[in-house]
C-alpha cells in the first residue's frame, strides 16, 4: 500500500514538473492526423528546423546555469551575427568560408555587447530577465543607427545590392544566396526521402559536448554555485560579478554563431527585423521543452524545438480543418506558445515566494523554540 | 591578468585572425562571364566560333553559339575550366583546358573565349565586369518607421 502511494506521488510529481511538454505532446498528437501531412514531410521540416534553431537555443543554457534566468539579451548576439554577415556579404566571401568568417567577426562585437549587458545585469540583480529584455530594445536602437546611418556613410559598404539607393544605410533585405545552406548541404545525406544536414548536426553535437564539459570545469562549477546562492558563492571566494558577466558574454557569442547558422539556412536576412523576435522564439521553445527559469538541460532544448516547431507546422493546417480558417490555428499557436512563457514566469515567482515563505516559517519556529527554552 | 593568460588570449586572437584571413582568401567569390564574341587586337580580328561548350569540374556550365555569353561562379583566386570548340557542323571538337588567376578585388570578370583560344595576352581577353547602373527610387528601400520600431507586427506606437 505504501509502495503504491509513493509510486502515485512519483507519477503526480513527474506530471506536475513536465506539465508543459506533456500538454504540447497531446496537442501535437491531436493535430498530426488532422493536418493530413505525411510523416516524411513532417520529419523533413522538423530536421530542417532543428538544424536552424538548436544552436541559438543552446546559447540560453549558460545564463540559466549562472542563475540569471532566461537571457532575453541573446538578441544582442543575434545583432552581432547580422552585422558580421552584412560585412561578409559585402566583401563577397561565399559558402562555408563566409559562414566561418562571419562567426569570427561576430565574436568581438558579441563580447563587447555581452560585457555591456553583463555589467548592467549585475547592477540589477534579481531583475535580470526584464532588464535584458529592455537592453535588447536599447541595443536595437544602436544597431539601427549603425546599419541605417553609419554603414555606407562612415563604414564603407561597396556593393549597391546591399547599400540603400540614397548612398548610405543597408537595404531591408540582404541576400545570402551565396552562402545559403552551405553548412546544411555539406555532408548532407538522404535517408528515405529525408535530408539530414550532417555537418550542422555535428556542430550542434560538438556544442552539446562543450556545454557538458563546461559544466564540469572550475568556471562551470562557479557558475552553478553562483546560480544556487550568490552570497554563499561570494563567501566561498568566487568573484560573483565576474562569473555572471562571463556567462552573459558566452551566451551572447553563442547567440551570434546561432544567428549566423539560422540565417545561412534561410538564405536571406531581414536587416531590421530578423533579430527582433528571435529571443522570444528561442525562450518559448526552451520552456515548451520543459525548462524553467532556473533549470534547463540539453534535452529540454531538443524536445522544445521539436514540439514548438511542430506547432508552427501543424497549427494553421489543423486550425483550418477544425474551424475552416487557418488563421484561427495560427492564433491558437501564438496564444499557447506565449502563454507558456507567462505561465513559466508566474510559476517561477510563485515557487520563489513559497520557498521564501517556507524559510521564514522555519526561522520563526526556530526562534519560538529558542524562546521556550 | 597574469602573463600565461595574456599569452593564451593573444594566441587565440592571432589564430582567429589567421583563420579569418584564410577564409577571406579561399572564400572570395567571383563570377566569370564567358563571351563567344569577335575580338579585335592589334589590328587583327579574332572571329566568334560556331559553338563552344564550357565545362567546370566536369559539369557543363555554358553552351555558347556566336555572340552569346555564359557564366559560372567560383571561390578563390584560381579558376580551372575546359572548353570544347566546334568550328564547323559535324566537325570533331577541339578540347582546351585553362587555369586562370582572378584578381582578388574584382567581383566579376569577362573572358573572351576566341581571344583565349588564340593565345593572346591576358589583357586582351580578360576585363572587369561592370554591371549596368539601375535607376531606383530612393524611398522604396528605406525601412518605414513601423518596420524599425514595431517588433510585434501591430503597427503604430507601442
Amino acid at each position: 500500500m505504501k509502495n503504491q502511494t509513493s509510486a502515485g506521488k512519483k507519477v503526480l510529481g513527474f506530471l506536475g514538473s513536465n506539465s508543459v511538454p506533456i500538454m504540447f505532446i497531446i496537442i501535437v498528437a491531436i493535430c498530426i492526423p488532422l493536418s493530413g501531412f505525411s510523416p516524411v514531410f513532417l520529419i523533413n521540416e522538423i530536421i530542417t528546423r532543428m538544424g536552424r534553431n538548436i544552436f541559438l537555443i543552446l546559447s540560453l543554457l549558460i545564463p540559466i546555469m549562472a542563475g540569471m534566468g532566461l537571457n532575453f539579451g541573446m538578441t544582442l548576439g543575434a545583432m552581432a551575427g547580422e552585422i558580421a554577415l552584412i560585412f561578409v556579404s559585402d566583401w563577397q566571401i561565399w559558402g562555408i568560408p563566409g559562414v566561418v568568417l562571419a562567426c569570427i567577426m561576430s565574436i568581438p562585437i558579441s563580447v563587447l555587447l555581452g560585457w555591456m549587458c553583463g555589467k548592467i545585469l549585475n547592477a540589477s540583480k534579481g531583475r535580470e530577465m526584464v532588464t535584458s529584455y529592455i537592453i535588447s530594445y536599447f541595443t536595437n536602437g544602436l544597431y539601427q543607427l549603425l546599419v541605417l546611418y553609419i554603414m555606407g556613410a562612415i563604414i564603407p559598404i561597396i556593393h549597391n545590392s546591399i547599400k540603400l539607393p540614397r548612398g548610405y544605410g543597408v537595404r531591408q533585405t540582404v541576400g545570402l544566396l551565396t552562402m545559403r545552406q552551405s553548412l546544411d548541404n555539406a555532408l548532407a545525406i538522404r535517408v528515405a526521402g529525408v535530408k539530414i544536414p550532417v555537418l550542422t548536426f555535428l556542430i550542434i553535437a560538438l556544442m552539446c559536448l562543450l556545454i557538458v564539459w563546461f559544466r564540469r570545469t572550475k568556471l562551470g562549477q562557479d557558475m552553478r554555485a553562483v546560480g544556487q546562492d550568490m552570497e554563499v558563492a561570494r563567501d566561498a571566494g568566487i568573484n560573483v560579478e565576474r562569473t555572471r558577466i562571463i556567462s552573459i558574454i558566452i551566451s551572447t557569442v553563442l547567440a551570434g554563431f546561432g544567428m549566423i547558422i539560422y540565417l545561412q539556412n534561410m538564405g536571406d536576412m531581414a536587416t531590421y527585423s530578423a533579430h527582433s523576435q528571435i529571443g522570444m522564439f528561442c525562450i518559448a521553445a526552451l520552456l515548451v521543452g520543459g525548462a524553467s527559469v532556473d533549470r534547463a538541460s540539453i534535452g529540454n532544448v531538443f524536445l522544445g524545438v521539436v514540439l514548438f516547431h511542430l506547432m508552427f507546422i501543424l497549427a494553421p493546417k489543423a486550425g483550418g480543418v477544425i474551424t475552416g480558417d487557418e488563421m484561427i490555428g495560427e492564433y491558437f499557436r501564438v496564444f499557447v506558445s506565449y502563454g507558456v512563457i507567462t505561465v513559466a514566469l508566474v510559476m517561477y515567482e510563485t515557487k520563489k515566494r513559497r520557498a521564501k515563505a517556507g524559510m521564514a516559517a522555519q526561522l520563526e519556529a526556530a526562534q519560538r523554540e529558542e524562546e521556550q527554552q | 591578468m597574469n602573463k600565461r593568460r595574456l599569452l593564451f588570449c593573444l594566441i587565440t586572437v592571432l589564430v582567429l585572425v589567421a583563420i579569418g584571413a584564410c577564409m577571406m582568401v579561399i572564400g572570395r567569390g567571383h563570377t566569370i562571364y564567358f563571351d563567344n564574341k569577335s575580338l579585335e587586337y592589334e589590328g587583327q580580328k579574332y572571329e566568334a566560333i560556331r559553338r563552344i561548350n564550357v565545362n567546370v569540374n566536369g559539369e557543363q556550365v555554358a553552351k555558347l553559339s556566336k555572340k552569346e555569353r555564359g557564366m559560372a561562379t567560383t571561390m578563390g583566386q584560381g579558376f580551372k575550366f575546359d572548353i570544347e570548340v566546334i568550328r564547323e557542323k559535324d566537325a570533331e571538337p577541339e578540347r582546351y583546358s585553362f587555369d586562370i588567376r582572378i584578381p582578388y578585388g574584382i567581383d566579376g570578370i569577362v573572358v573572351n573565349l576566341p581571344g583565349m583560344i588564340a593565345e593572346l595576352p591576358q589583357a586582351a581577353w580578360m576585363e572587369e565586369f561592370i554591371p549596368a547602373p539601375t535607376v531606383e527610387e530612393e524611398e522604396d528601400e528605406t525601412p518605414a518607421e513601423g518596420d524599425v520600431m514595431d517588433d510585434f507586427g501591430v503597427g503604430g506606437d507601442l
